[in-house]
């Protein structure tokens, strides 16, 4: 079946809309069901699909509503601030939409990770040289705004401004990819 | 035969080294040689590795312009980093839909990246060991296929390429999750490393069916090369990582290592038992096999699956001689409908491909001694 909405792509998913106090199913792809509300997935597709996995792991958002609801009665649902994409939409498609998404759901993907991963969380692999770089900037800003405090503490003022603009310019270099800019 | 020419379309700064014609036509993928450790049982060793960039969105959400530039920055930092620019770079949308489907036949790309309406894109190297795909589910996808059991070899070039990569592109990279990808059964390392097994002998002594639940509790997976679920055609079988996260590049191609080299004693086991135990079933089951191969008008791409299957079994086990596993290995993905078309020079209908397939079997394995003199005065 092709998608109901771009006629393009074959249809993966099921959305089933109330309309008029009836529900209404359309038949979509992925890319468009990603832009859509409500998503069911259609029962017939292959066994054992990252989406089914997660519904059934999962049984939709529930466990993380409570989870959500227990802690704080007032937390609204989270959204990707980039692509949009919701926590309970992406249970639905098993997919994350940007880099972004890891970051807005951050606190919840242990729970995820460790059901599809065998109960690991954490990576433990390569990781790509340019972001030992950045990583050993910043443990480096880390340590010269430590000393700053001290000598701040200790009132050696001259120091403590030197090693400001040590930081400064460590903060720089991070945010311009690890190259040290001599005209700035 | 009919000669068919391609227009690729040219990303900037991309030069095309070479003829797309000769991905297309040249049956026998380099991953199809028949060298490698232990090449009668695992056919091929495959990586793969997901990678995205950081200021994209990945392909699932992006707009057309955001895949259009992560096609061109992709395909830049590939040509423009190698010393000898030695990828082809080719573009879904310029390609017709018969030569998409004789790349995934191939295996060089993945069904889900021929779809032309999604800015695919696909950059192979010469020998056809590499190719890099972009805009697939993630923006970048770096397969690497060899042939026979050489785990720590084909990923020390997907690592390779991966490395050539990142020098000039900005990865999605996390201190806690790793490579991000886009679905979270690749996160971490985002490698998939899989091999391609032929498991005739575990499958007619139903051992497989003990067999692959048991690796699935390893943290593995095994599937049917073809077919879905355990159902494989032609015997064929892929094991391959499930786990991702957690664990280090090495630690997983350790066990993946391990598991194939038990499957390889117990298909060697159980192979050695079918001689000793039924000899005559096997080799009338084998040579019955041959004839069908040799002899068939219709041939349908089930049986003769199962029939190359029996014939490559009879030749490990050296009941069958006079045929060259690399014919066998060409057949295999020759007789599979797209290639068969191209082969052709036409579309088929099903009947078509049949009579076509059978005939072409014909063809390739008129040995002497084996193909029937009539053969030859009815092809002349």
């Amino acid at each position: 079946m092709i998608c109901e909405n771009c006629k393009e792509r074959p249809a993966s998913v099921i959305i089933t809309k109330g309309y008029m106090g009836e529900s209404v199913e359309r038949h979509l792809c992925e890319k468009c069901a990603f832009q859509s509300e409500t998503i069911h997935f259609n029962p017939d597709q292959e066994p054992l699909s990252i989406q089914q996995f997660l519904a059934h792991w999962f049984g939709g958002t529930e466990p993380f509503q409570s989870h959500q609801q227990s802690r704080t009665a007032t937390s609204s649902r989270l959204e990707c601030p980039r692509c949009k994409l919701t926590f309970e939409k992406f249970l639905d498609i098993g997919k994350f939409g940007c880099a972004t998404c890891y970051d807005t759901f951050r606190a919840r993907l242990p729970y995820v990770f460790g059901k599809l991963h065998s109960g690991h969380t954490a990576h433990t692999g390569k990781i790509p040289v340019s972001f030992n770089e950045s990583y050993a900037i910043k443990r480096k800003i880390e340590e010269v705004r430590t000393k700053m405090q001290e000598a701040v503490a200790e009132e050696r003022f001259e120091e403590a401004a030197a090693l400001r603009d040590e930081a400064n310019k460590l903060q720089h270099q991070l945010a311009h990819g690890g190259e040290a800019d001599d005209v700035y | 035969m009919k000669r068919i020419n391609f227009n690729t379309s040219l990303l900037m700064g991309v030069k095309q080294t070479m003829s797309i014609e000769k991905f297309i036509r040249n049956s026998v993928a380099g991953w199809m040689a028949t060298h490698g450790e232990h090449s009668d049982i695992v056919m091929t060793t495959r990586i793969r590795l997901a990678r995205n960039l950081t200021d994209y969105c990945f392909p699932i959400a992006s707009t057309e312009e955001q895949a259009l530039a992560v096609d061109k920055m992709v395909a830049n930092a590939l040509v423009e980093e190698g010393e000898k620019p030695s990828y082809s770079y080719m573009k879904m949308s310029s390609l017709p839909s018969l030569e998409r489907e004789v790349l995934i036949e191939k295996h060089l790309i993945s069904p889900q990246l021929a779809d032309p309406k999604r800015h695919g894109a696909v950059m192979l190297s010469e020998d056809e060991t590499v190719s890099v795909m972009v805009n697939e589910e993630d923006h970048i996808r770096i397969q690497c296929i060899y042939p026979g059991l050489q785990i720590e070899e084909a990923y020390k070039k997907a690592d390779e390429v991966d490395d050539l990569l990142e020098k000039e592109l900005p990865y999605a990279f996390d201190e806690q999750f790793g490579y991000l990808t886009s679905c979270p059964s690749n996160t971490g390392t985002g490698m998939r490393a899989s091999v391609m097994m032929h498991l005739p002998a575990l499958t007619i002594t139903k051992q497989i069916d003990r067999i692959i639940p048991a690796i699935s509790r390893l943290g593995m997976v095994v599937r049917g090369i073809y077919g879905e679920g355990s159902k494989a055609l032609g015997n064929v079988y892929q094991v391959s990582n499930q786990v991702t996260l957690g664990k280090t590049e090495s630690e997983i191609l350790e066990d993946l290592g391990n598991i194939t080299a038990r499957l390889i004693v117990h298909e060697r086991k159980a192979r050695e038992v079918l001689l000793e135990k039924s000899r005559l079933a096997l080799e009338n089951r084998l040579f019955r096999s041959l004839g069908t191969l040799v002899y068939a008008r219709l041939l349908q791409t089930g049986e003769a699956a199962r029939c190359l299957s029996d014939v490559r079994l009879g030749i490990d086990l050296d009941i069958i001689q006079n045929v060259d596993v690399s014919i066998l290995n060409e057949l295999m993905i020759f007789m599979q409908p797209g290639f068969l078309q191209q082969y052709a020079g036409t579309e088929l209908t099903q009947e078509e491909r049949d009579i076509f397939r059978a005939k072409l079997f014909r063809e390739r394995l008129h040995i002497d001694g084996i193909a029937p003199t009539s053969e030859k005065r009815t092809d002349e």
